[in-house]
């Protein structure tokens, strides 16, 4: 690469980097401004909107409620994403195109149409909106991106390691458990924290088949419409540490365990 | 070859995957405590006779004795063998000692007997200060050991190696191969080595089961297969060698006389010996032609030129011309000194009848 295209691709980095990390900065930024009305200059600061934040009690229970459906649908899709992957992995079988296609079109059906569908399909099975529909709206949504991962790390074990495992006494059930499972278990991780904050970020779903408790996002919106104020930047900001955190630590836990078990 | 009460008796075995034949109607008896090397080009039949033993696959047709019981449809972990595979196959996220536990685990052992039992495996092959690493910490001498106190550590009847030593480099193999051999002589178990490498094959084992196109070309100790090829296969495959084409000129007691280009040579006579007039092949190994100045009193002495040598160090291989037959050529493995000494003078060639075997087709 020549000096020229360098200095290139180097600007076009920081540019990137500009143009996704300001306005997280300035919604961070803004947090702190001791003025009800959102814009610069800024010219006192407050932890007022954080204390507010922690104060009220719906952000709270919302925040709660957001975590508990976020929990449940992970758990829902990470067990049915995993079996997925084990049953069409390494394995030829008529109409397992169709199989895996139908698999991963949930997360290829745009959020407003799937909603909709979702809703119709609740009222016509008698689901009540609220927190059950929501999860299972998630559950389905997260559940192709589960597939995905486990597959891809599925394929790299080596079909030798089930087979020494057999040859040892175990029988198919066993060698899946001892053998199977922790070598997935980095996949199976992350893509866990992914649809963490996919559940935990989802509006449309949220919105189209909550009841009268909304998620977090759903708050916001709400609050949002009432005015824009420097406690919705106070909420986000809060939401955006909470994320970073949990991504950061799967990261370095996820990275740890590989270099245990591979070198 | 049958042998009495047998520790594996393989019955008519066969195997294709789609067209392509795999096995074809194979026959064996493995006697206990042998260490067996099946040897042969890839996909000659060796590793799908493996993995049959192992239960890993079916045989088309045929069946599987293990200690006189049938065990053809058995699954690989009712099966009292283990293997030692060629990628090892050690589980990751396991210490030494759990890799070499696992087995033992599932036998049903309690703790106290799985580390005892594991502990007296790993102080038999010097795996002790492993014994918390994990395969990702070990280097690949050391995880072969693993692996091999891995399927040693529940005491199977029958241990199957599937190219273990393809992976280390070739100094460690040298090693390796000793050691192997040595393990298998104190626990005096029955070892089925599968291989490609005939110098791995000839240096390990008590038997070797050469096979080609899904059937067994010879079956015989190292010593007979090297000096006695039974076929031209076997010997172009095991060591190098010269072949002679020739004519049978007649067929006595112990030996066949052969024509080659012109000159009278006799051979060990194979097993059906063929009769007069046929068209045959003798194979001679290189370091038995003998080098002498007089004509020799060996059964077989030819008169050559040398035209060509090289060096090799301890020994030189030296290019011969057989002076009273045109394009009649001959290569020997010689001493340094004594390729040294040879020059543009005719030397006289030797060997005796036992040398050179006729082959059978």
């Amino acid at each position: 690469m020549n000096r020229g295209n360098r200095v290139l691709l180097s600007c076009v980095y920081w540019a990137f980097v500009l143009y996704v990390f300001v306005p997280l900065i300035l919604m961070v930024l803004v947090s702190f401004k001791d003025s009800k009305f959102i814009g610069f200059p800024i010219r006192s600061w407050t932890f007022e909107w954080y204390t507010g934040v922690f104060a009220d009690a719906q952000v709270l229970s919302t925040f709660g409620y957001s975590v508990v459906i976020a929990v449940l649908s992970t758990a829902i899709s990470v067990v049915v994403g995993t079996w997925i992957a084990v049953l069409l992995e390494g394995r030829r079988f008529w109409g397992r195109a169709v199989i895996f296609g139908l698999t991963v079109l949930p997360a290829l059906v745009p959020g407003i149409i799937s909603a909709i569908a979702f809703r119709i399909y609740a009222r016509g099975l008698g689901i009540e909106p609220g927190m059950g529909a929501i999860v299972w709206a998630h559950a389905v949504h997260n559940v192709p991106f589960v597939v995905l991962v486990v597959m891809a790390r599925l394929s790299t074990l080596p079909k030798s390691q089930i087979e020494a495992a057999r040859d040892l006494g175990a029988d198919p059930l066993i060698a899946f458990l001892r053998i199977t499972l922790p070598y997935l278990v980095p996949a199976i991780l992350g893509a866990s924290i992914f649809c963490l904050l996919l559940s935990f970020d989802d509006f449309v779903r949220s919105f189209f088949l909550g009841g009268y408790e909304p998620t977090l996002p759903v708050l916001i919106f709400a609050k949002l419409r009432s005015g824009m104020s420097p406690e919705i930047n106070a909420i986000a900001t809060v939401a955006l540490i909470l994320t970073a955190v949990v991504g950061i630590w799967a990261e370095r836990f996820t990275r740890r365990l590989k270099k245990e078990t591979e070198g | 070859m049958t042998v009495q009460d047998p520790l594996v008796r393989i019955q008519g075995i066969s195997k294709s995957f789609g067209a392509a034949v795999a096995l074809e109607n194979l026959d064996l008896d493995i006697a206990r405590g042998e260490f067996v090397t099946f040897l042969g080009p890839s996909g000659c039949g060796k590793s799908t006779t493996l993995r049959i033993l192992g239960g890993f696959q079916q045989p088309d047709r045929g069946r599987i004795l293990l200690d006189g019981e049938d065990v053809t449809r058995l699954p690989p972990e009712k099966r009292h063998v283990n293997m030692v595979f060629q990628d090892y196959a050690l589980f990751p996220h396991m210490t030494v000692r759990q890799n070499i536990g696992f087995g033992l685990e599932l036998q049903g052992l309690d703790r106290a007997s799985i580390k005892r039992r594991a502990d007296e495996i790993m102080s038999f092959l010097e795996l002790q200060p492993f014994a918390e690493r994990y395969p990702a910490q070990l280097s690949g001498g050391q995880r072969q050991r693993v692996a091999l106190a891995r399927a040693l550590a529940p005491d199977p009847a029958l241990l199957l190696l599937d190219e273990p030593l393809g992976a280390l480099d070739a100094k460690l193999r040298g090693q390796v191969q000793q050691e192997l051999k040595s393990i298998q002589r104190r626990t005096s178990k029955t070892f089925f080595f599968v291989t490609h490498d005939q110098e791995e094959a000839l240096t390990m084992s008590d038997r070797i089961i050469v096979m080609n196109h899904g059937r067994v070309e010879q079956d015989g100790t190292p010593e007979e297969l090297y000096f006695h090829p039974a076929t031209r296969f076997v010997a172009e495959f095991i060591g190098e060698t010269n072949l002679l084409t020739g004519k049978v000129r007649g067929v006595d007691s112990d030996a066949v006389v052969m024509d080659w280009c012109g000159q009278t040579l006799r051979g060990h006579a194979p097993a059906g010996a063929p009769r007069t007039g046929d068209a045959i092949t003798a194979s001679i190994r290189l370091e038995r032609l003998g080098f002498h100045a007089q004509r020799p009193d060996t059964p077989n002495a030819l008169q050559a030129r040398v035209v060509g040598k090289t060096f090799l160090g301890s020994r030189m291989a030296v290019d011969l011309e057989v002076a009273e037959a045109e394009g009649a050529r001959l290569k020997a493995y010689v001493d340094t000194d004594v390729g040294q000494s040879v020059g543009e003078a005719p030397v006289w060639i030797g060997w005796d009848t036992d040398s050179m075997a006729v082959l059978r087709d």
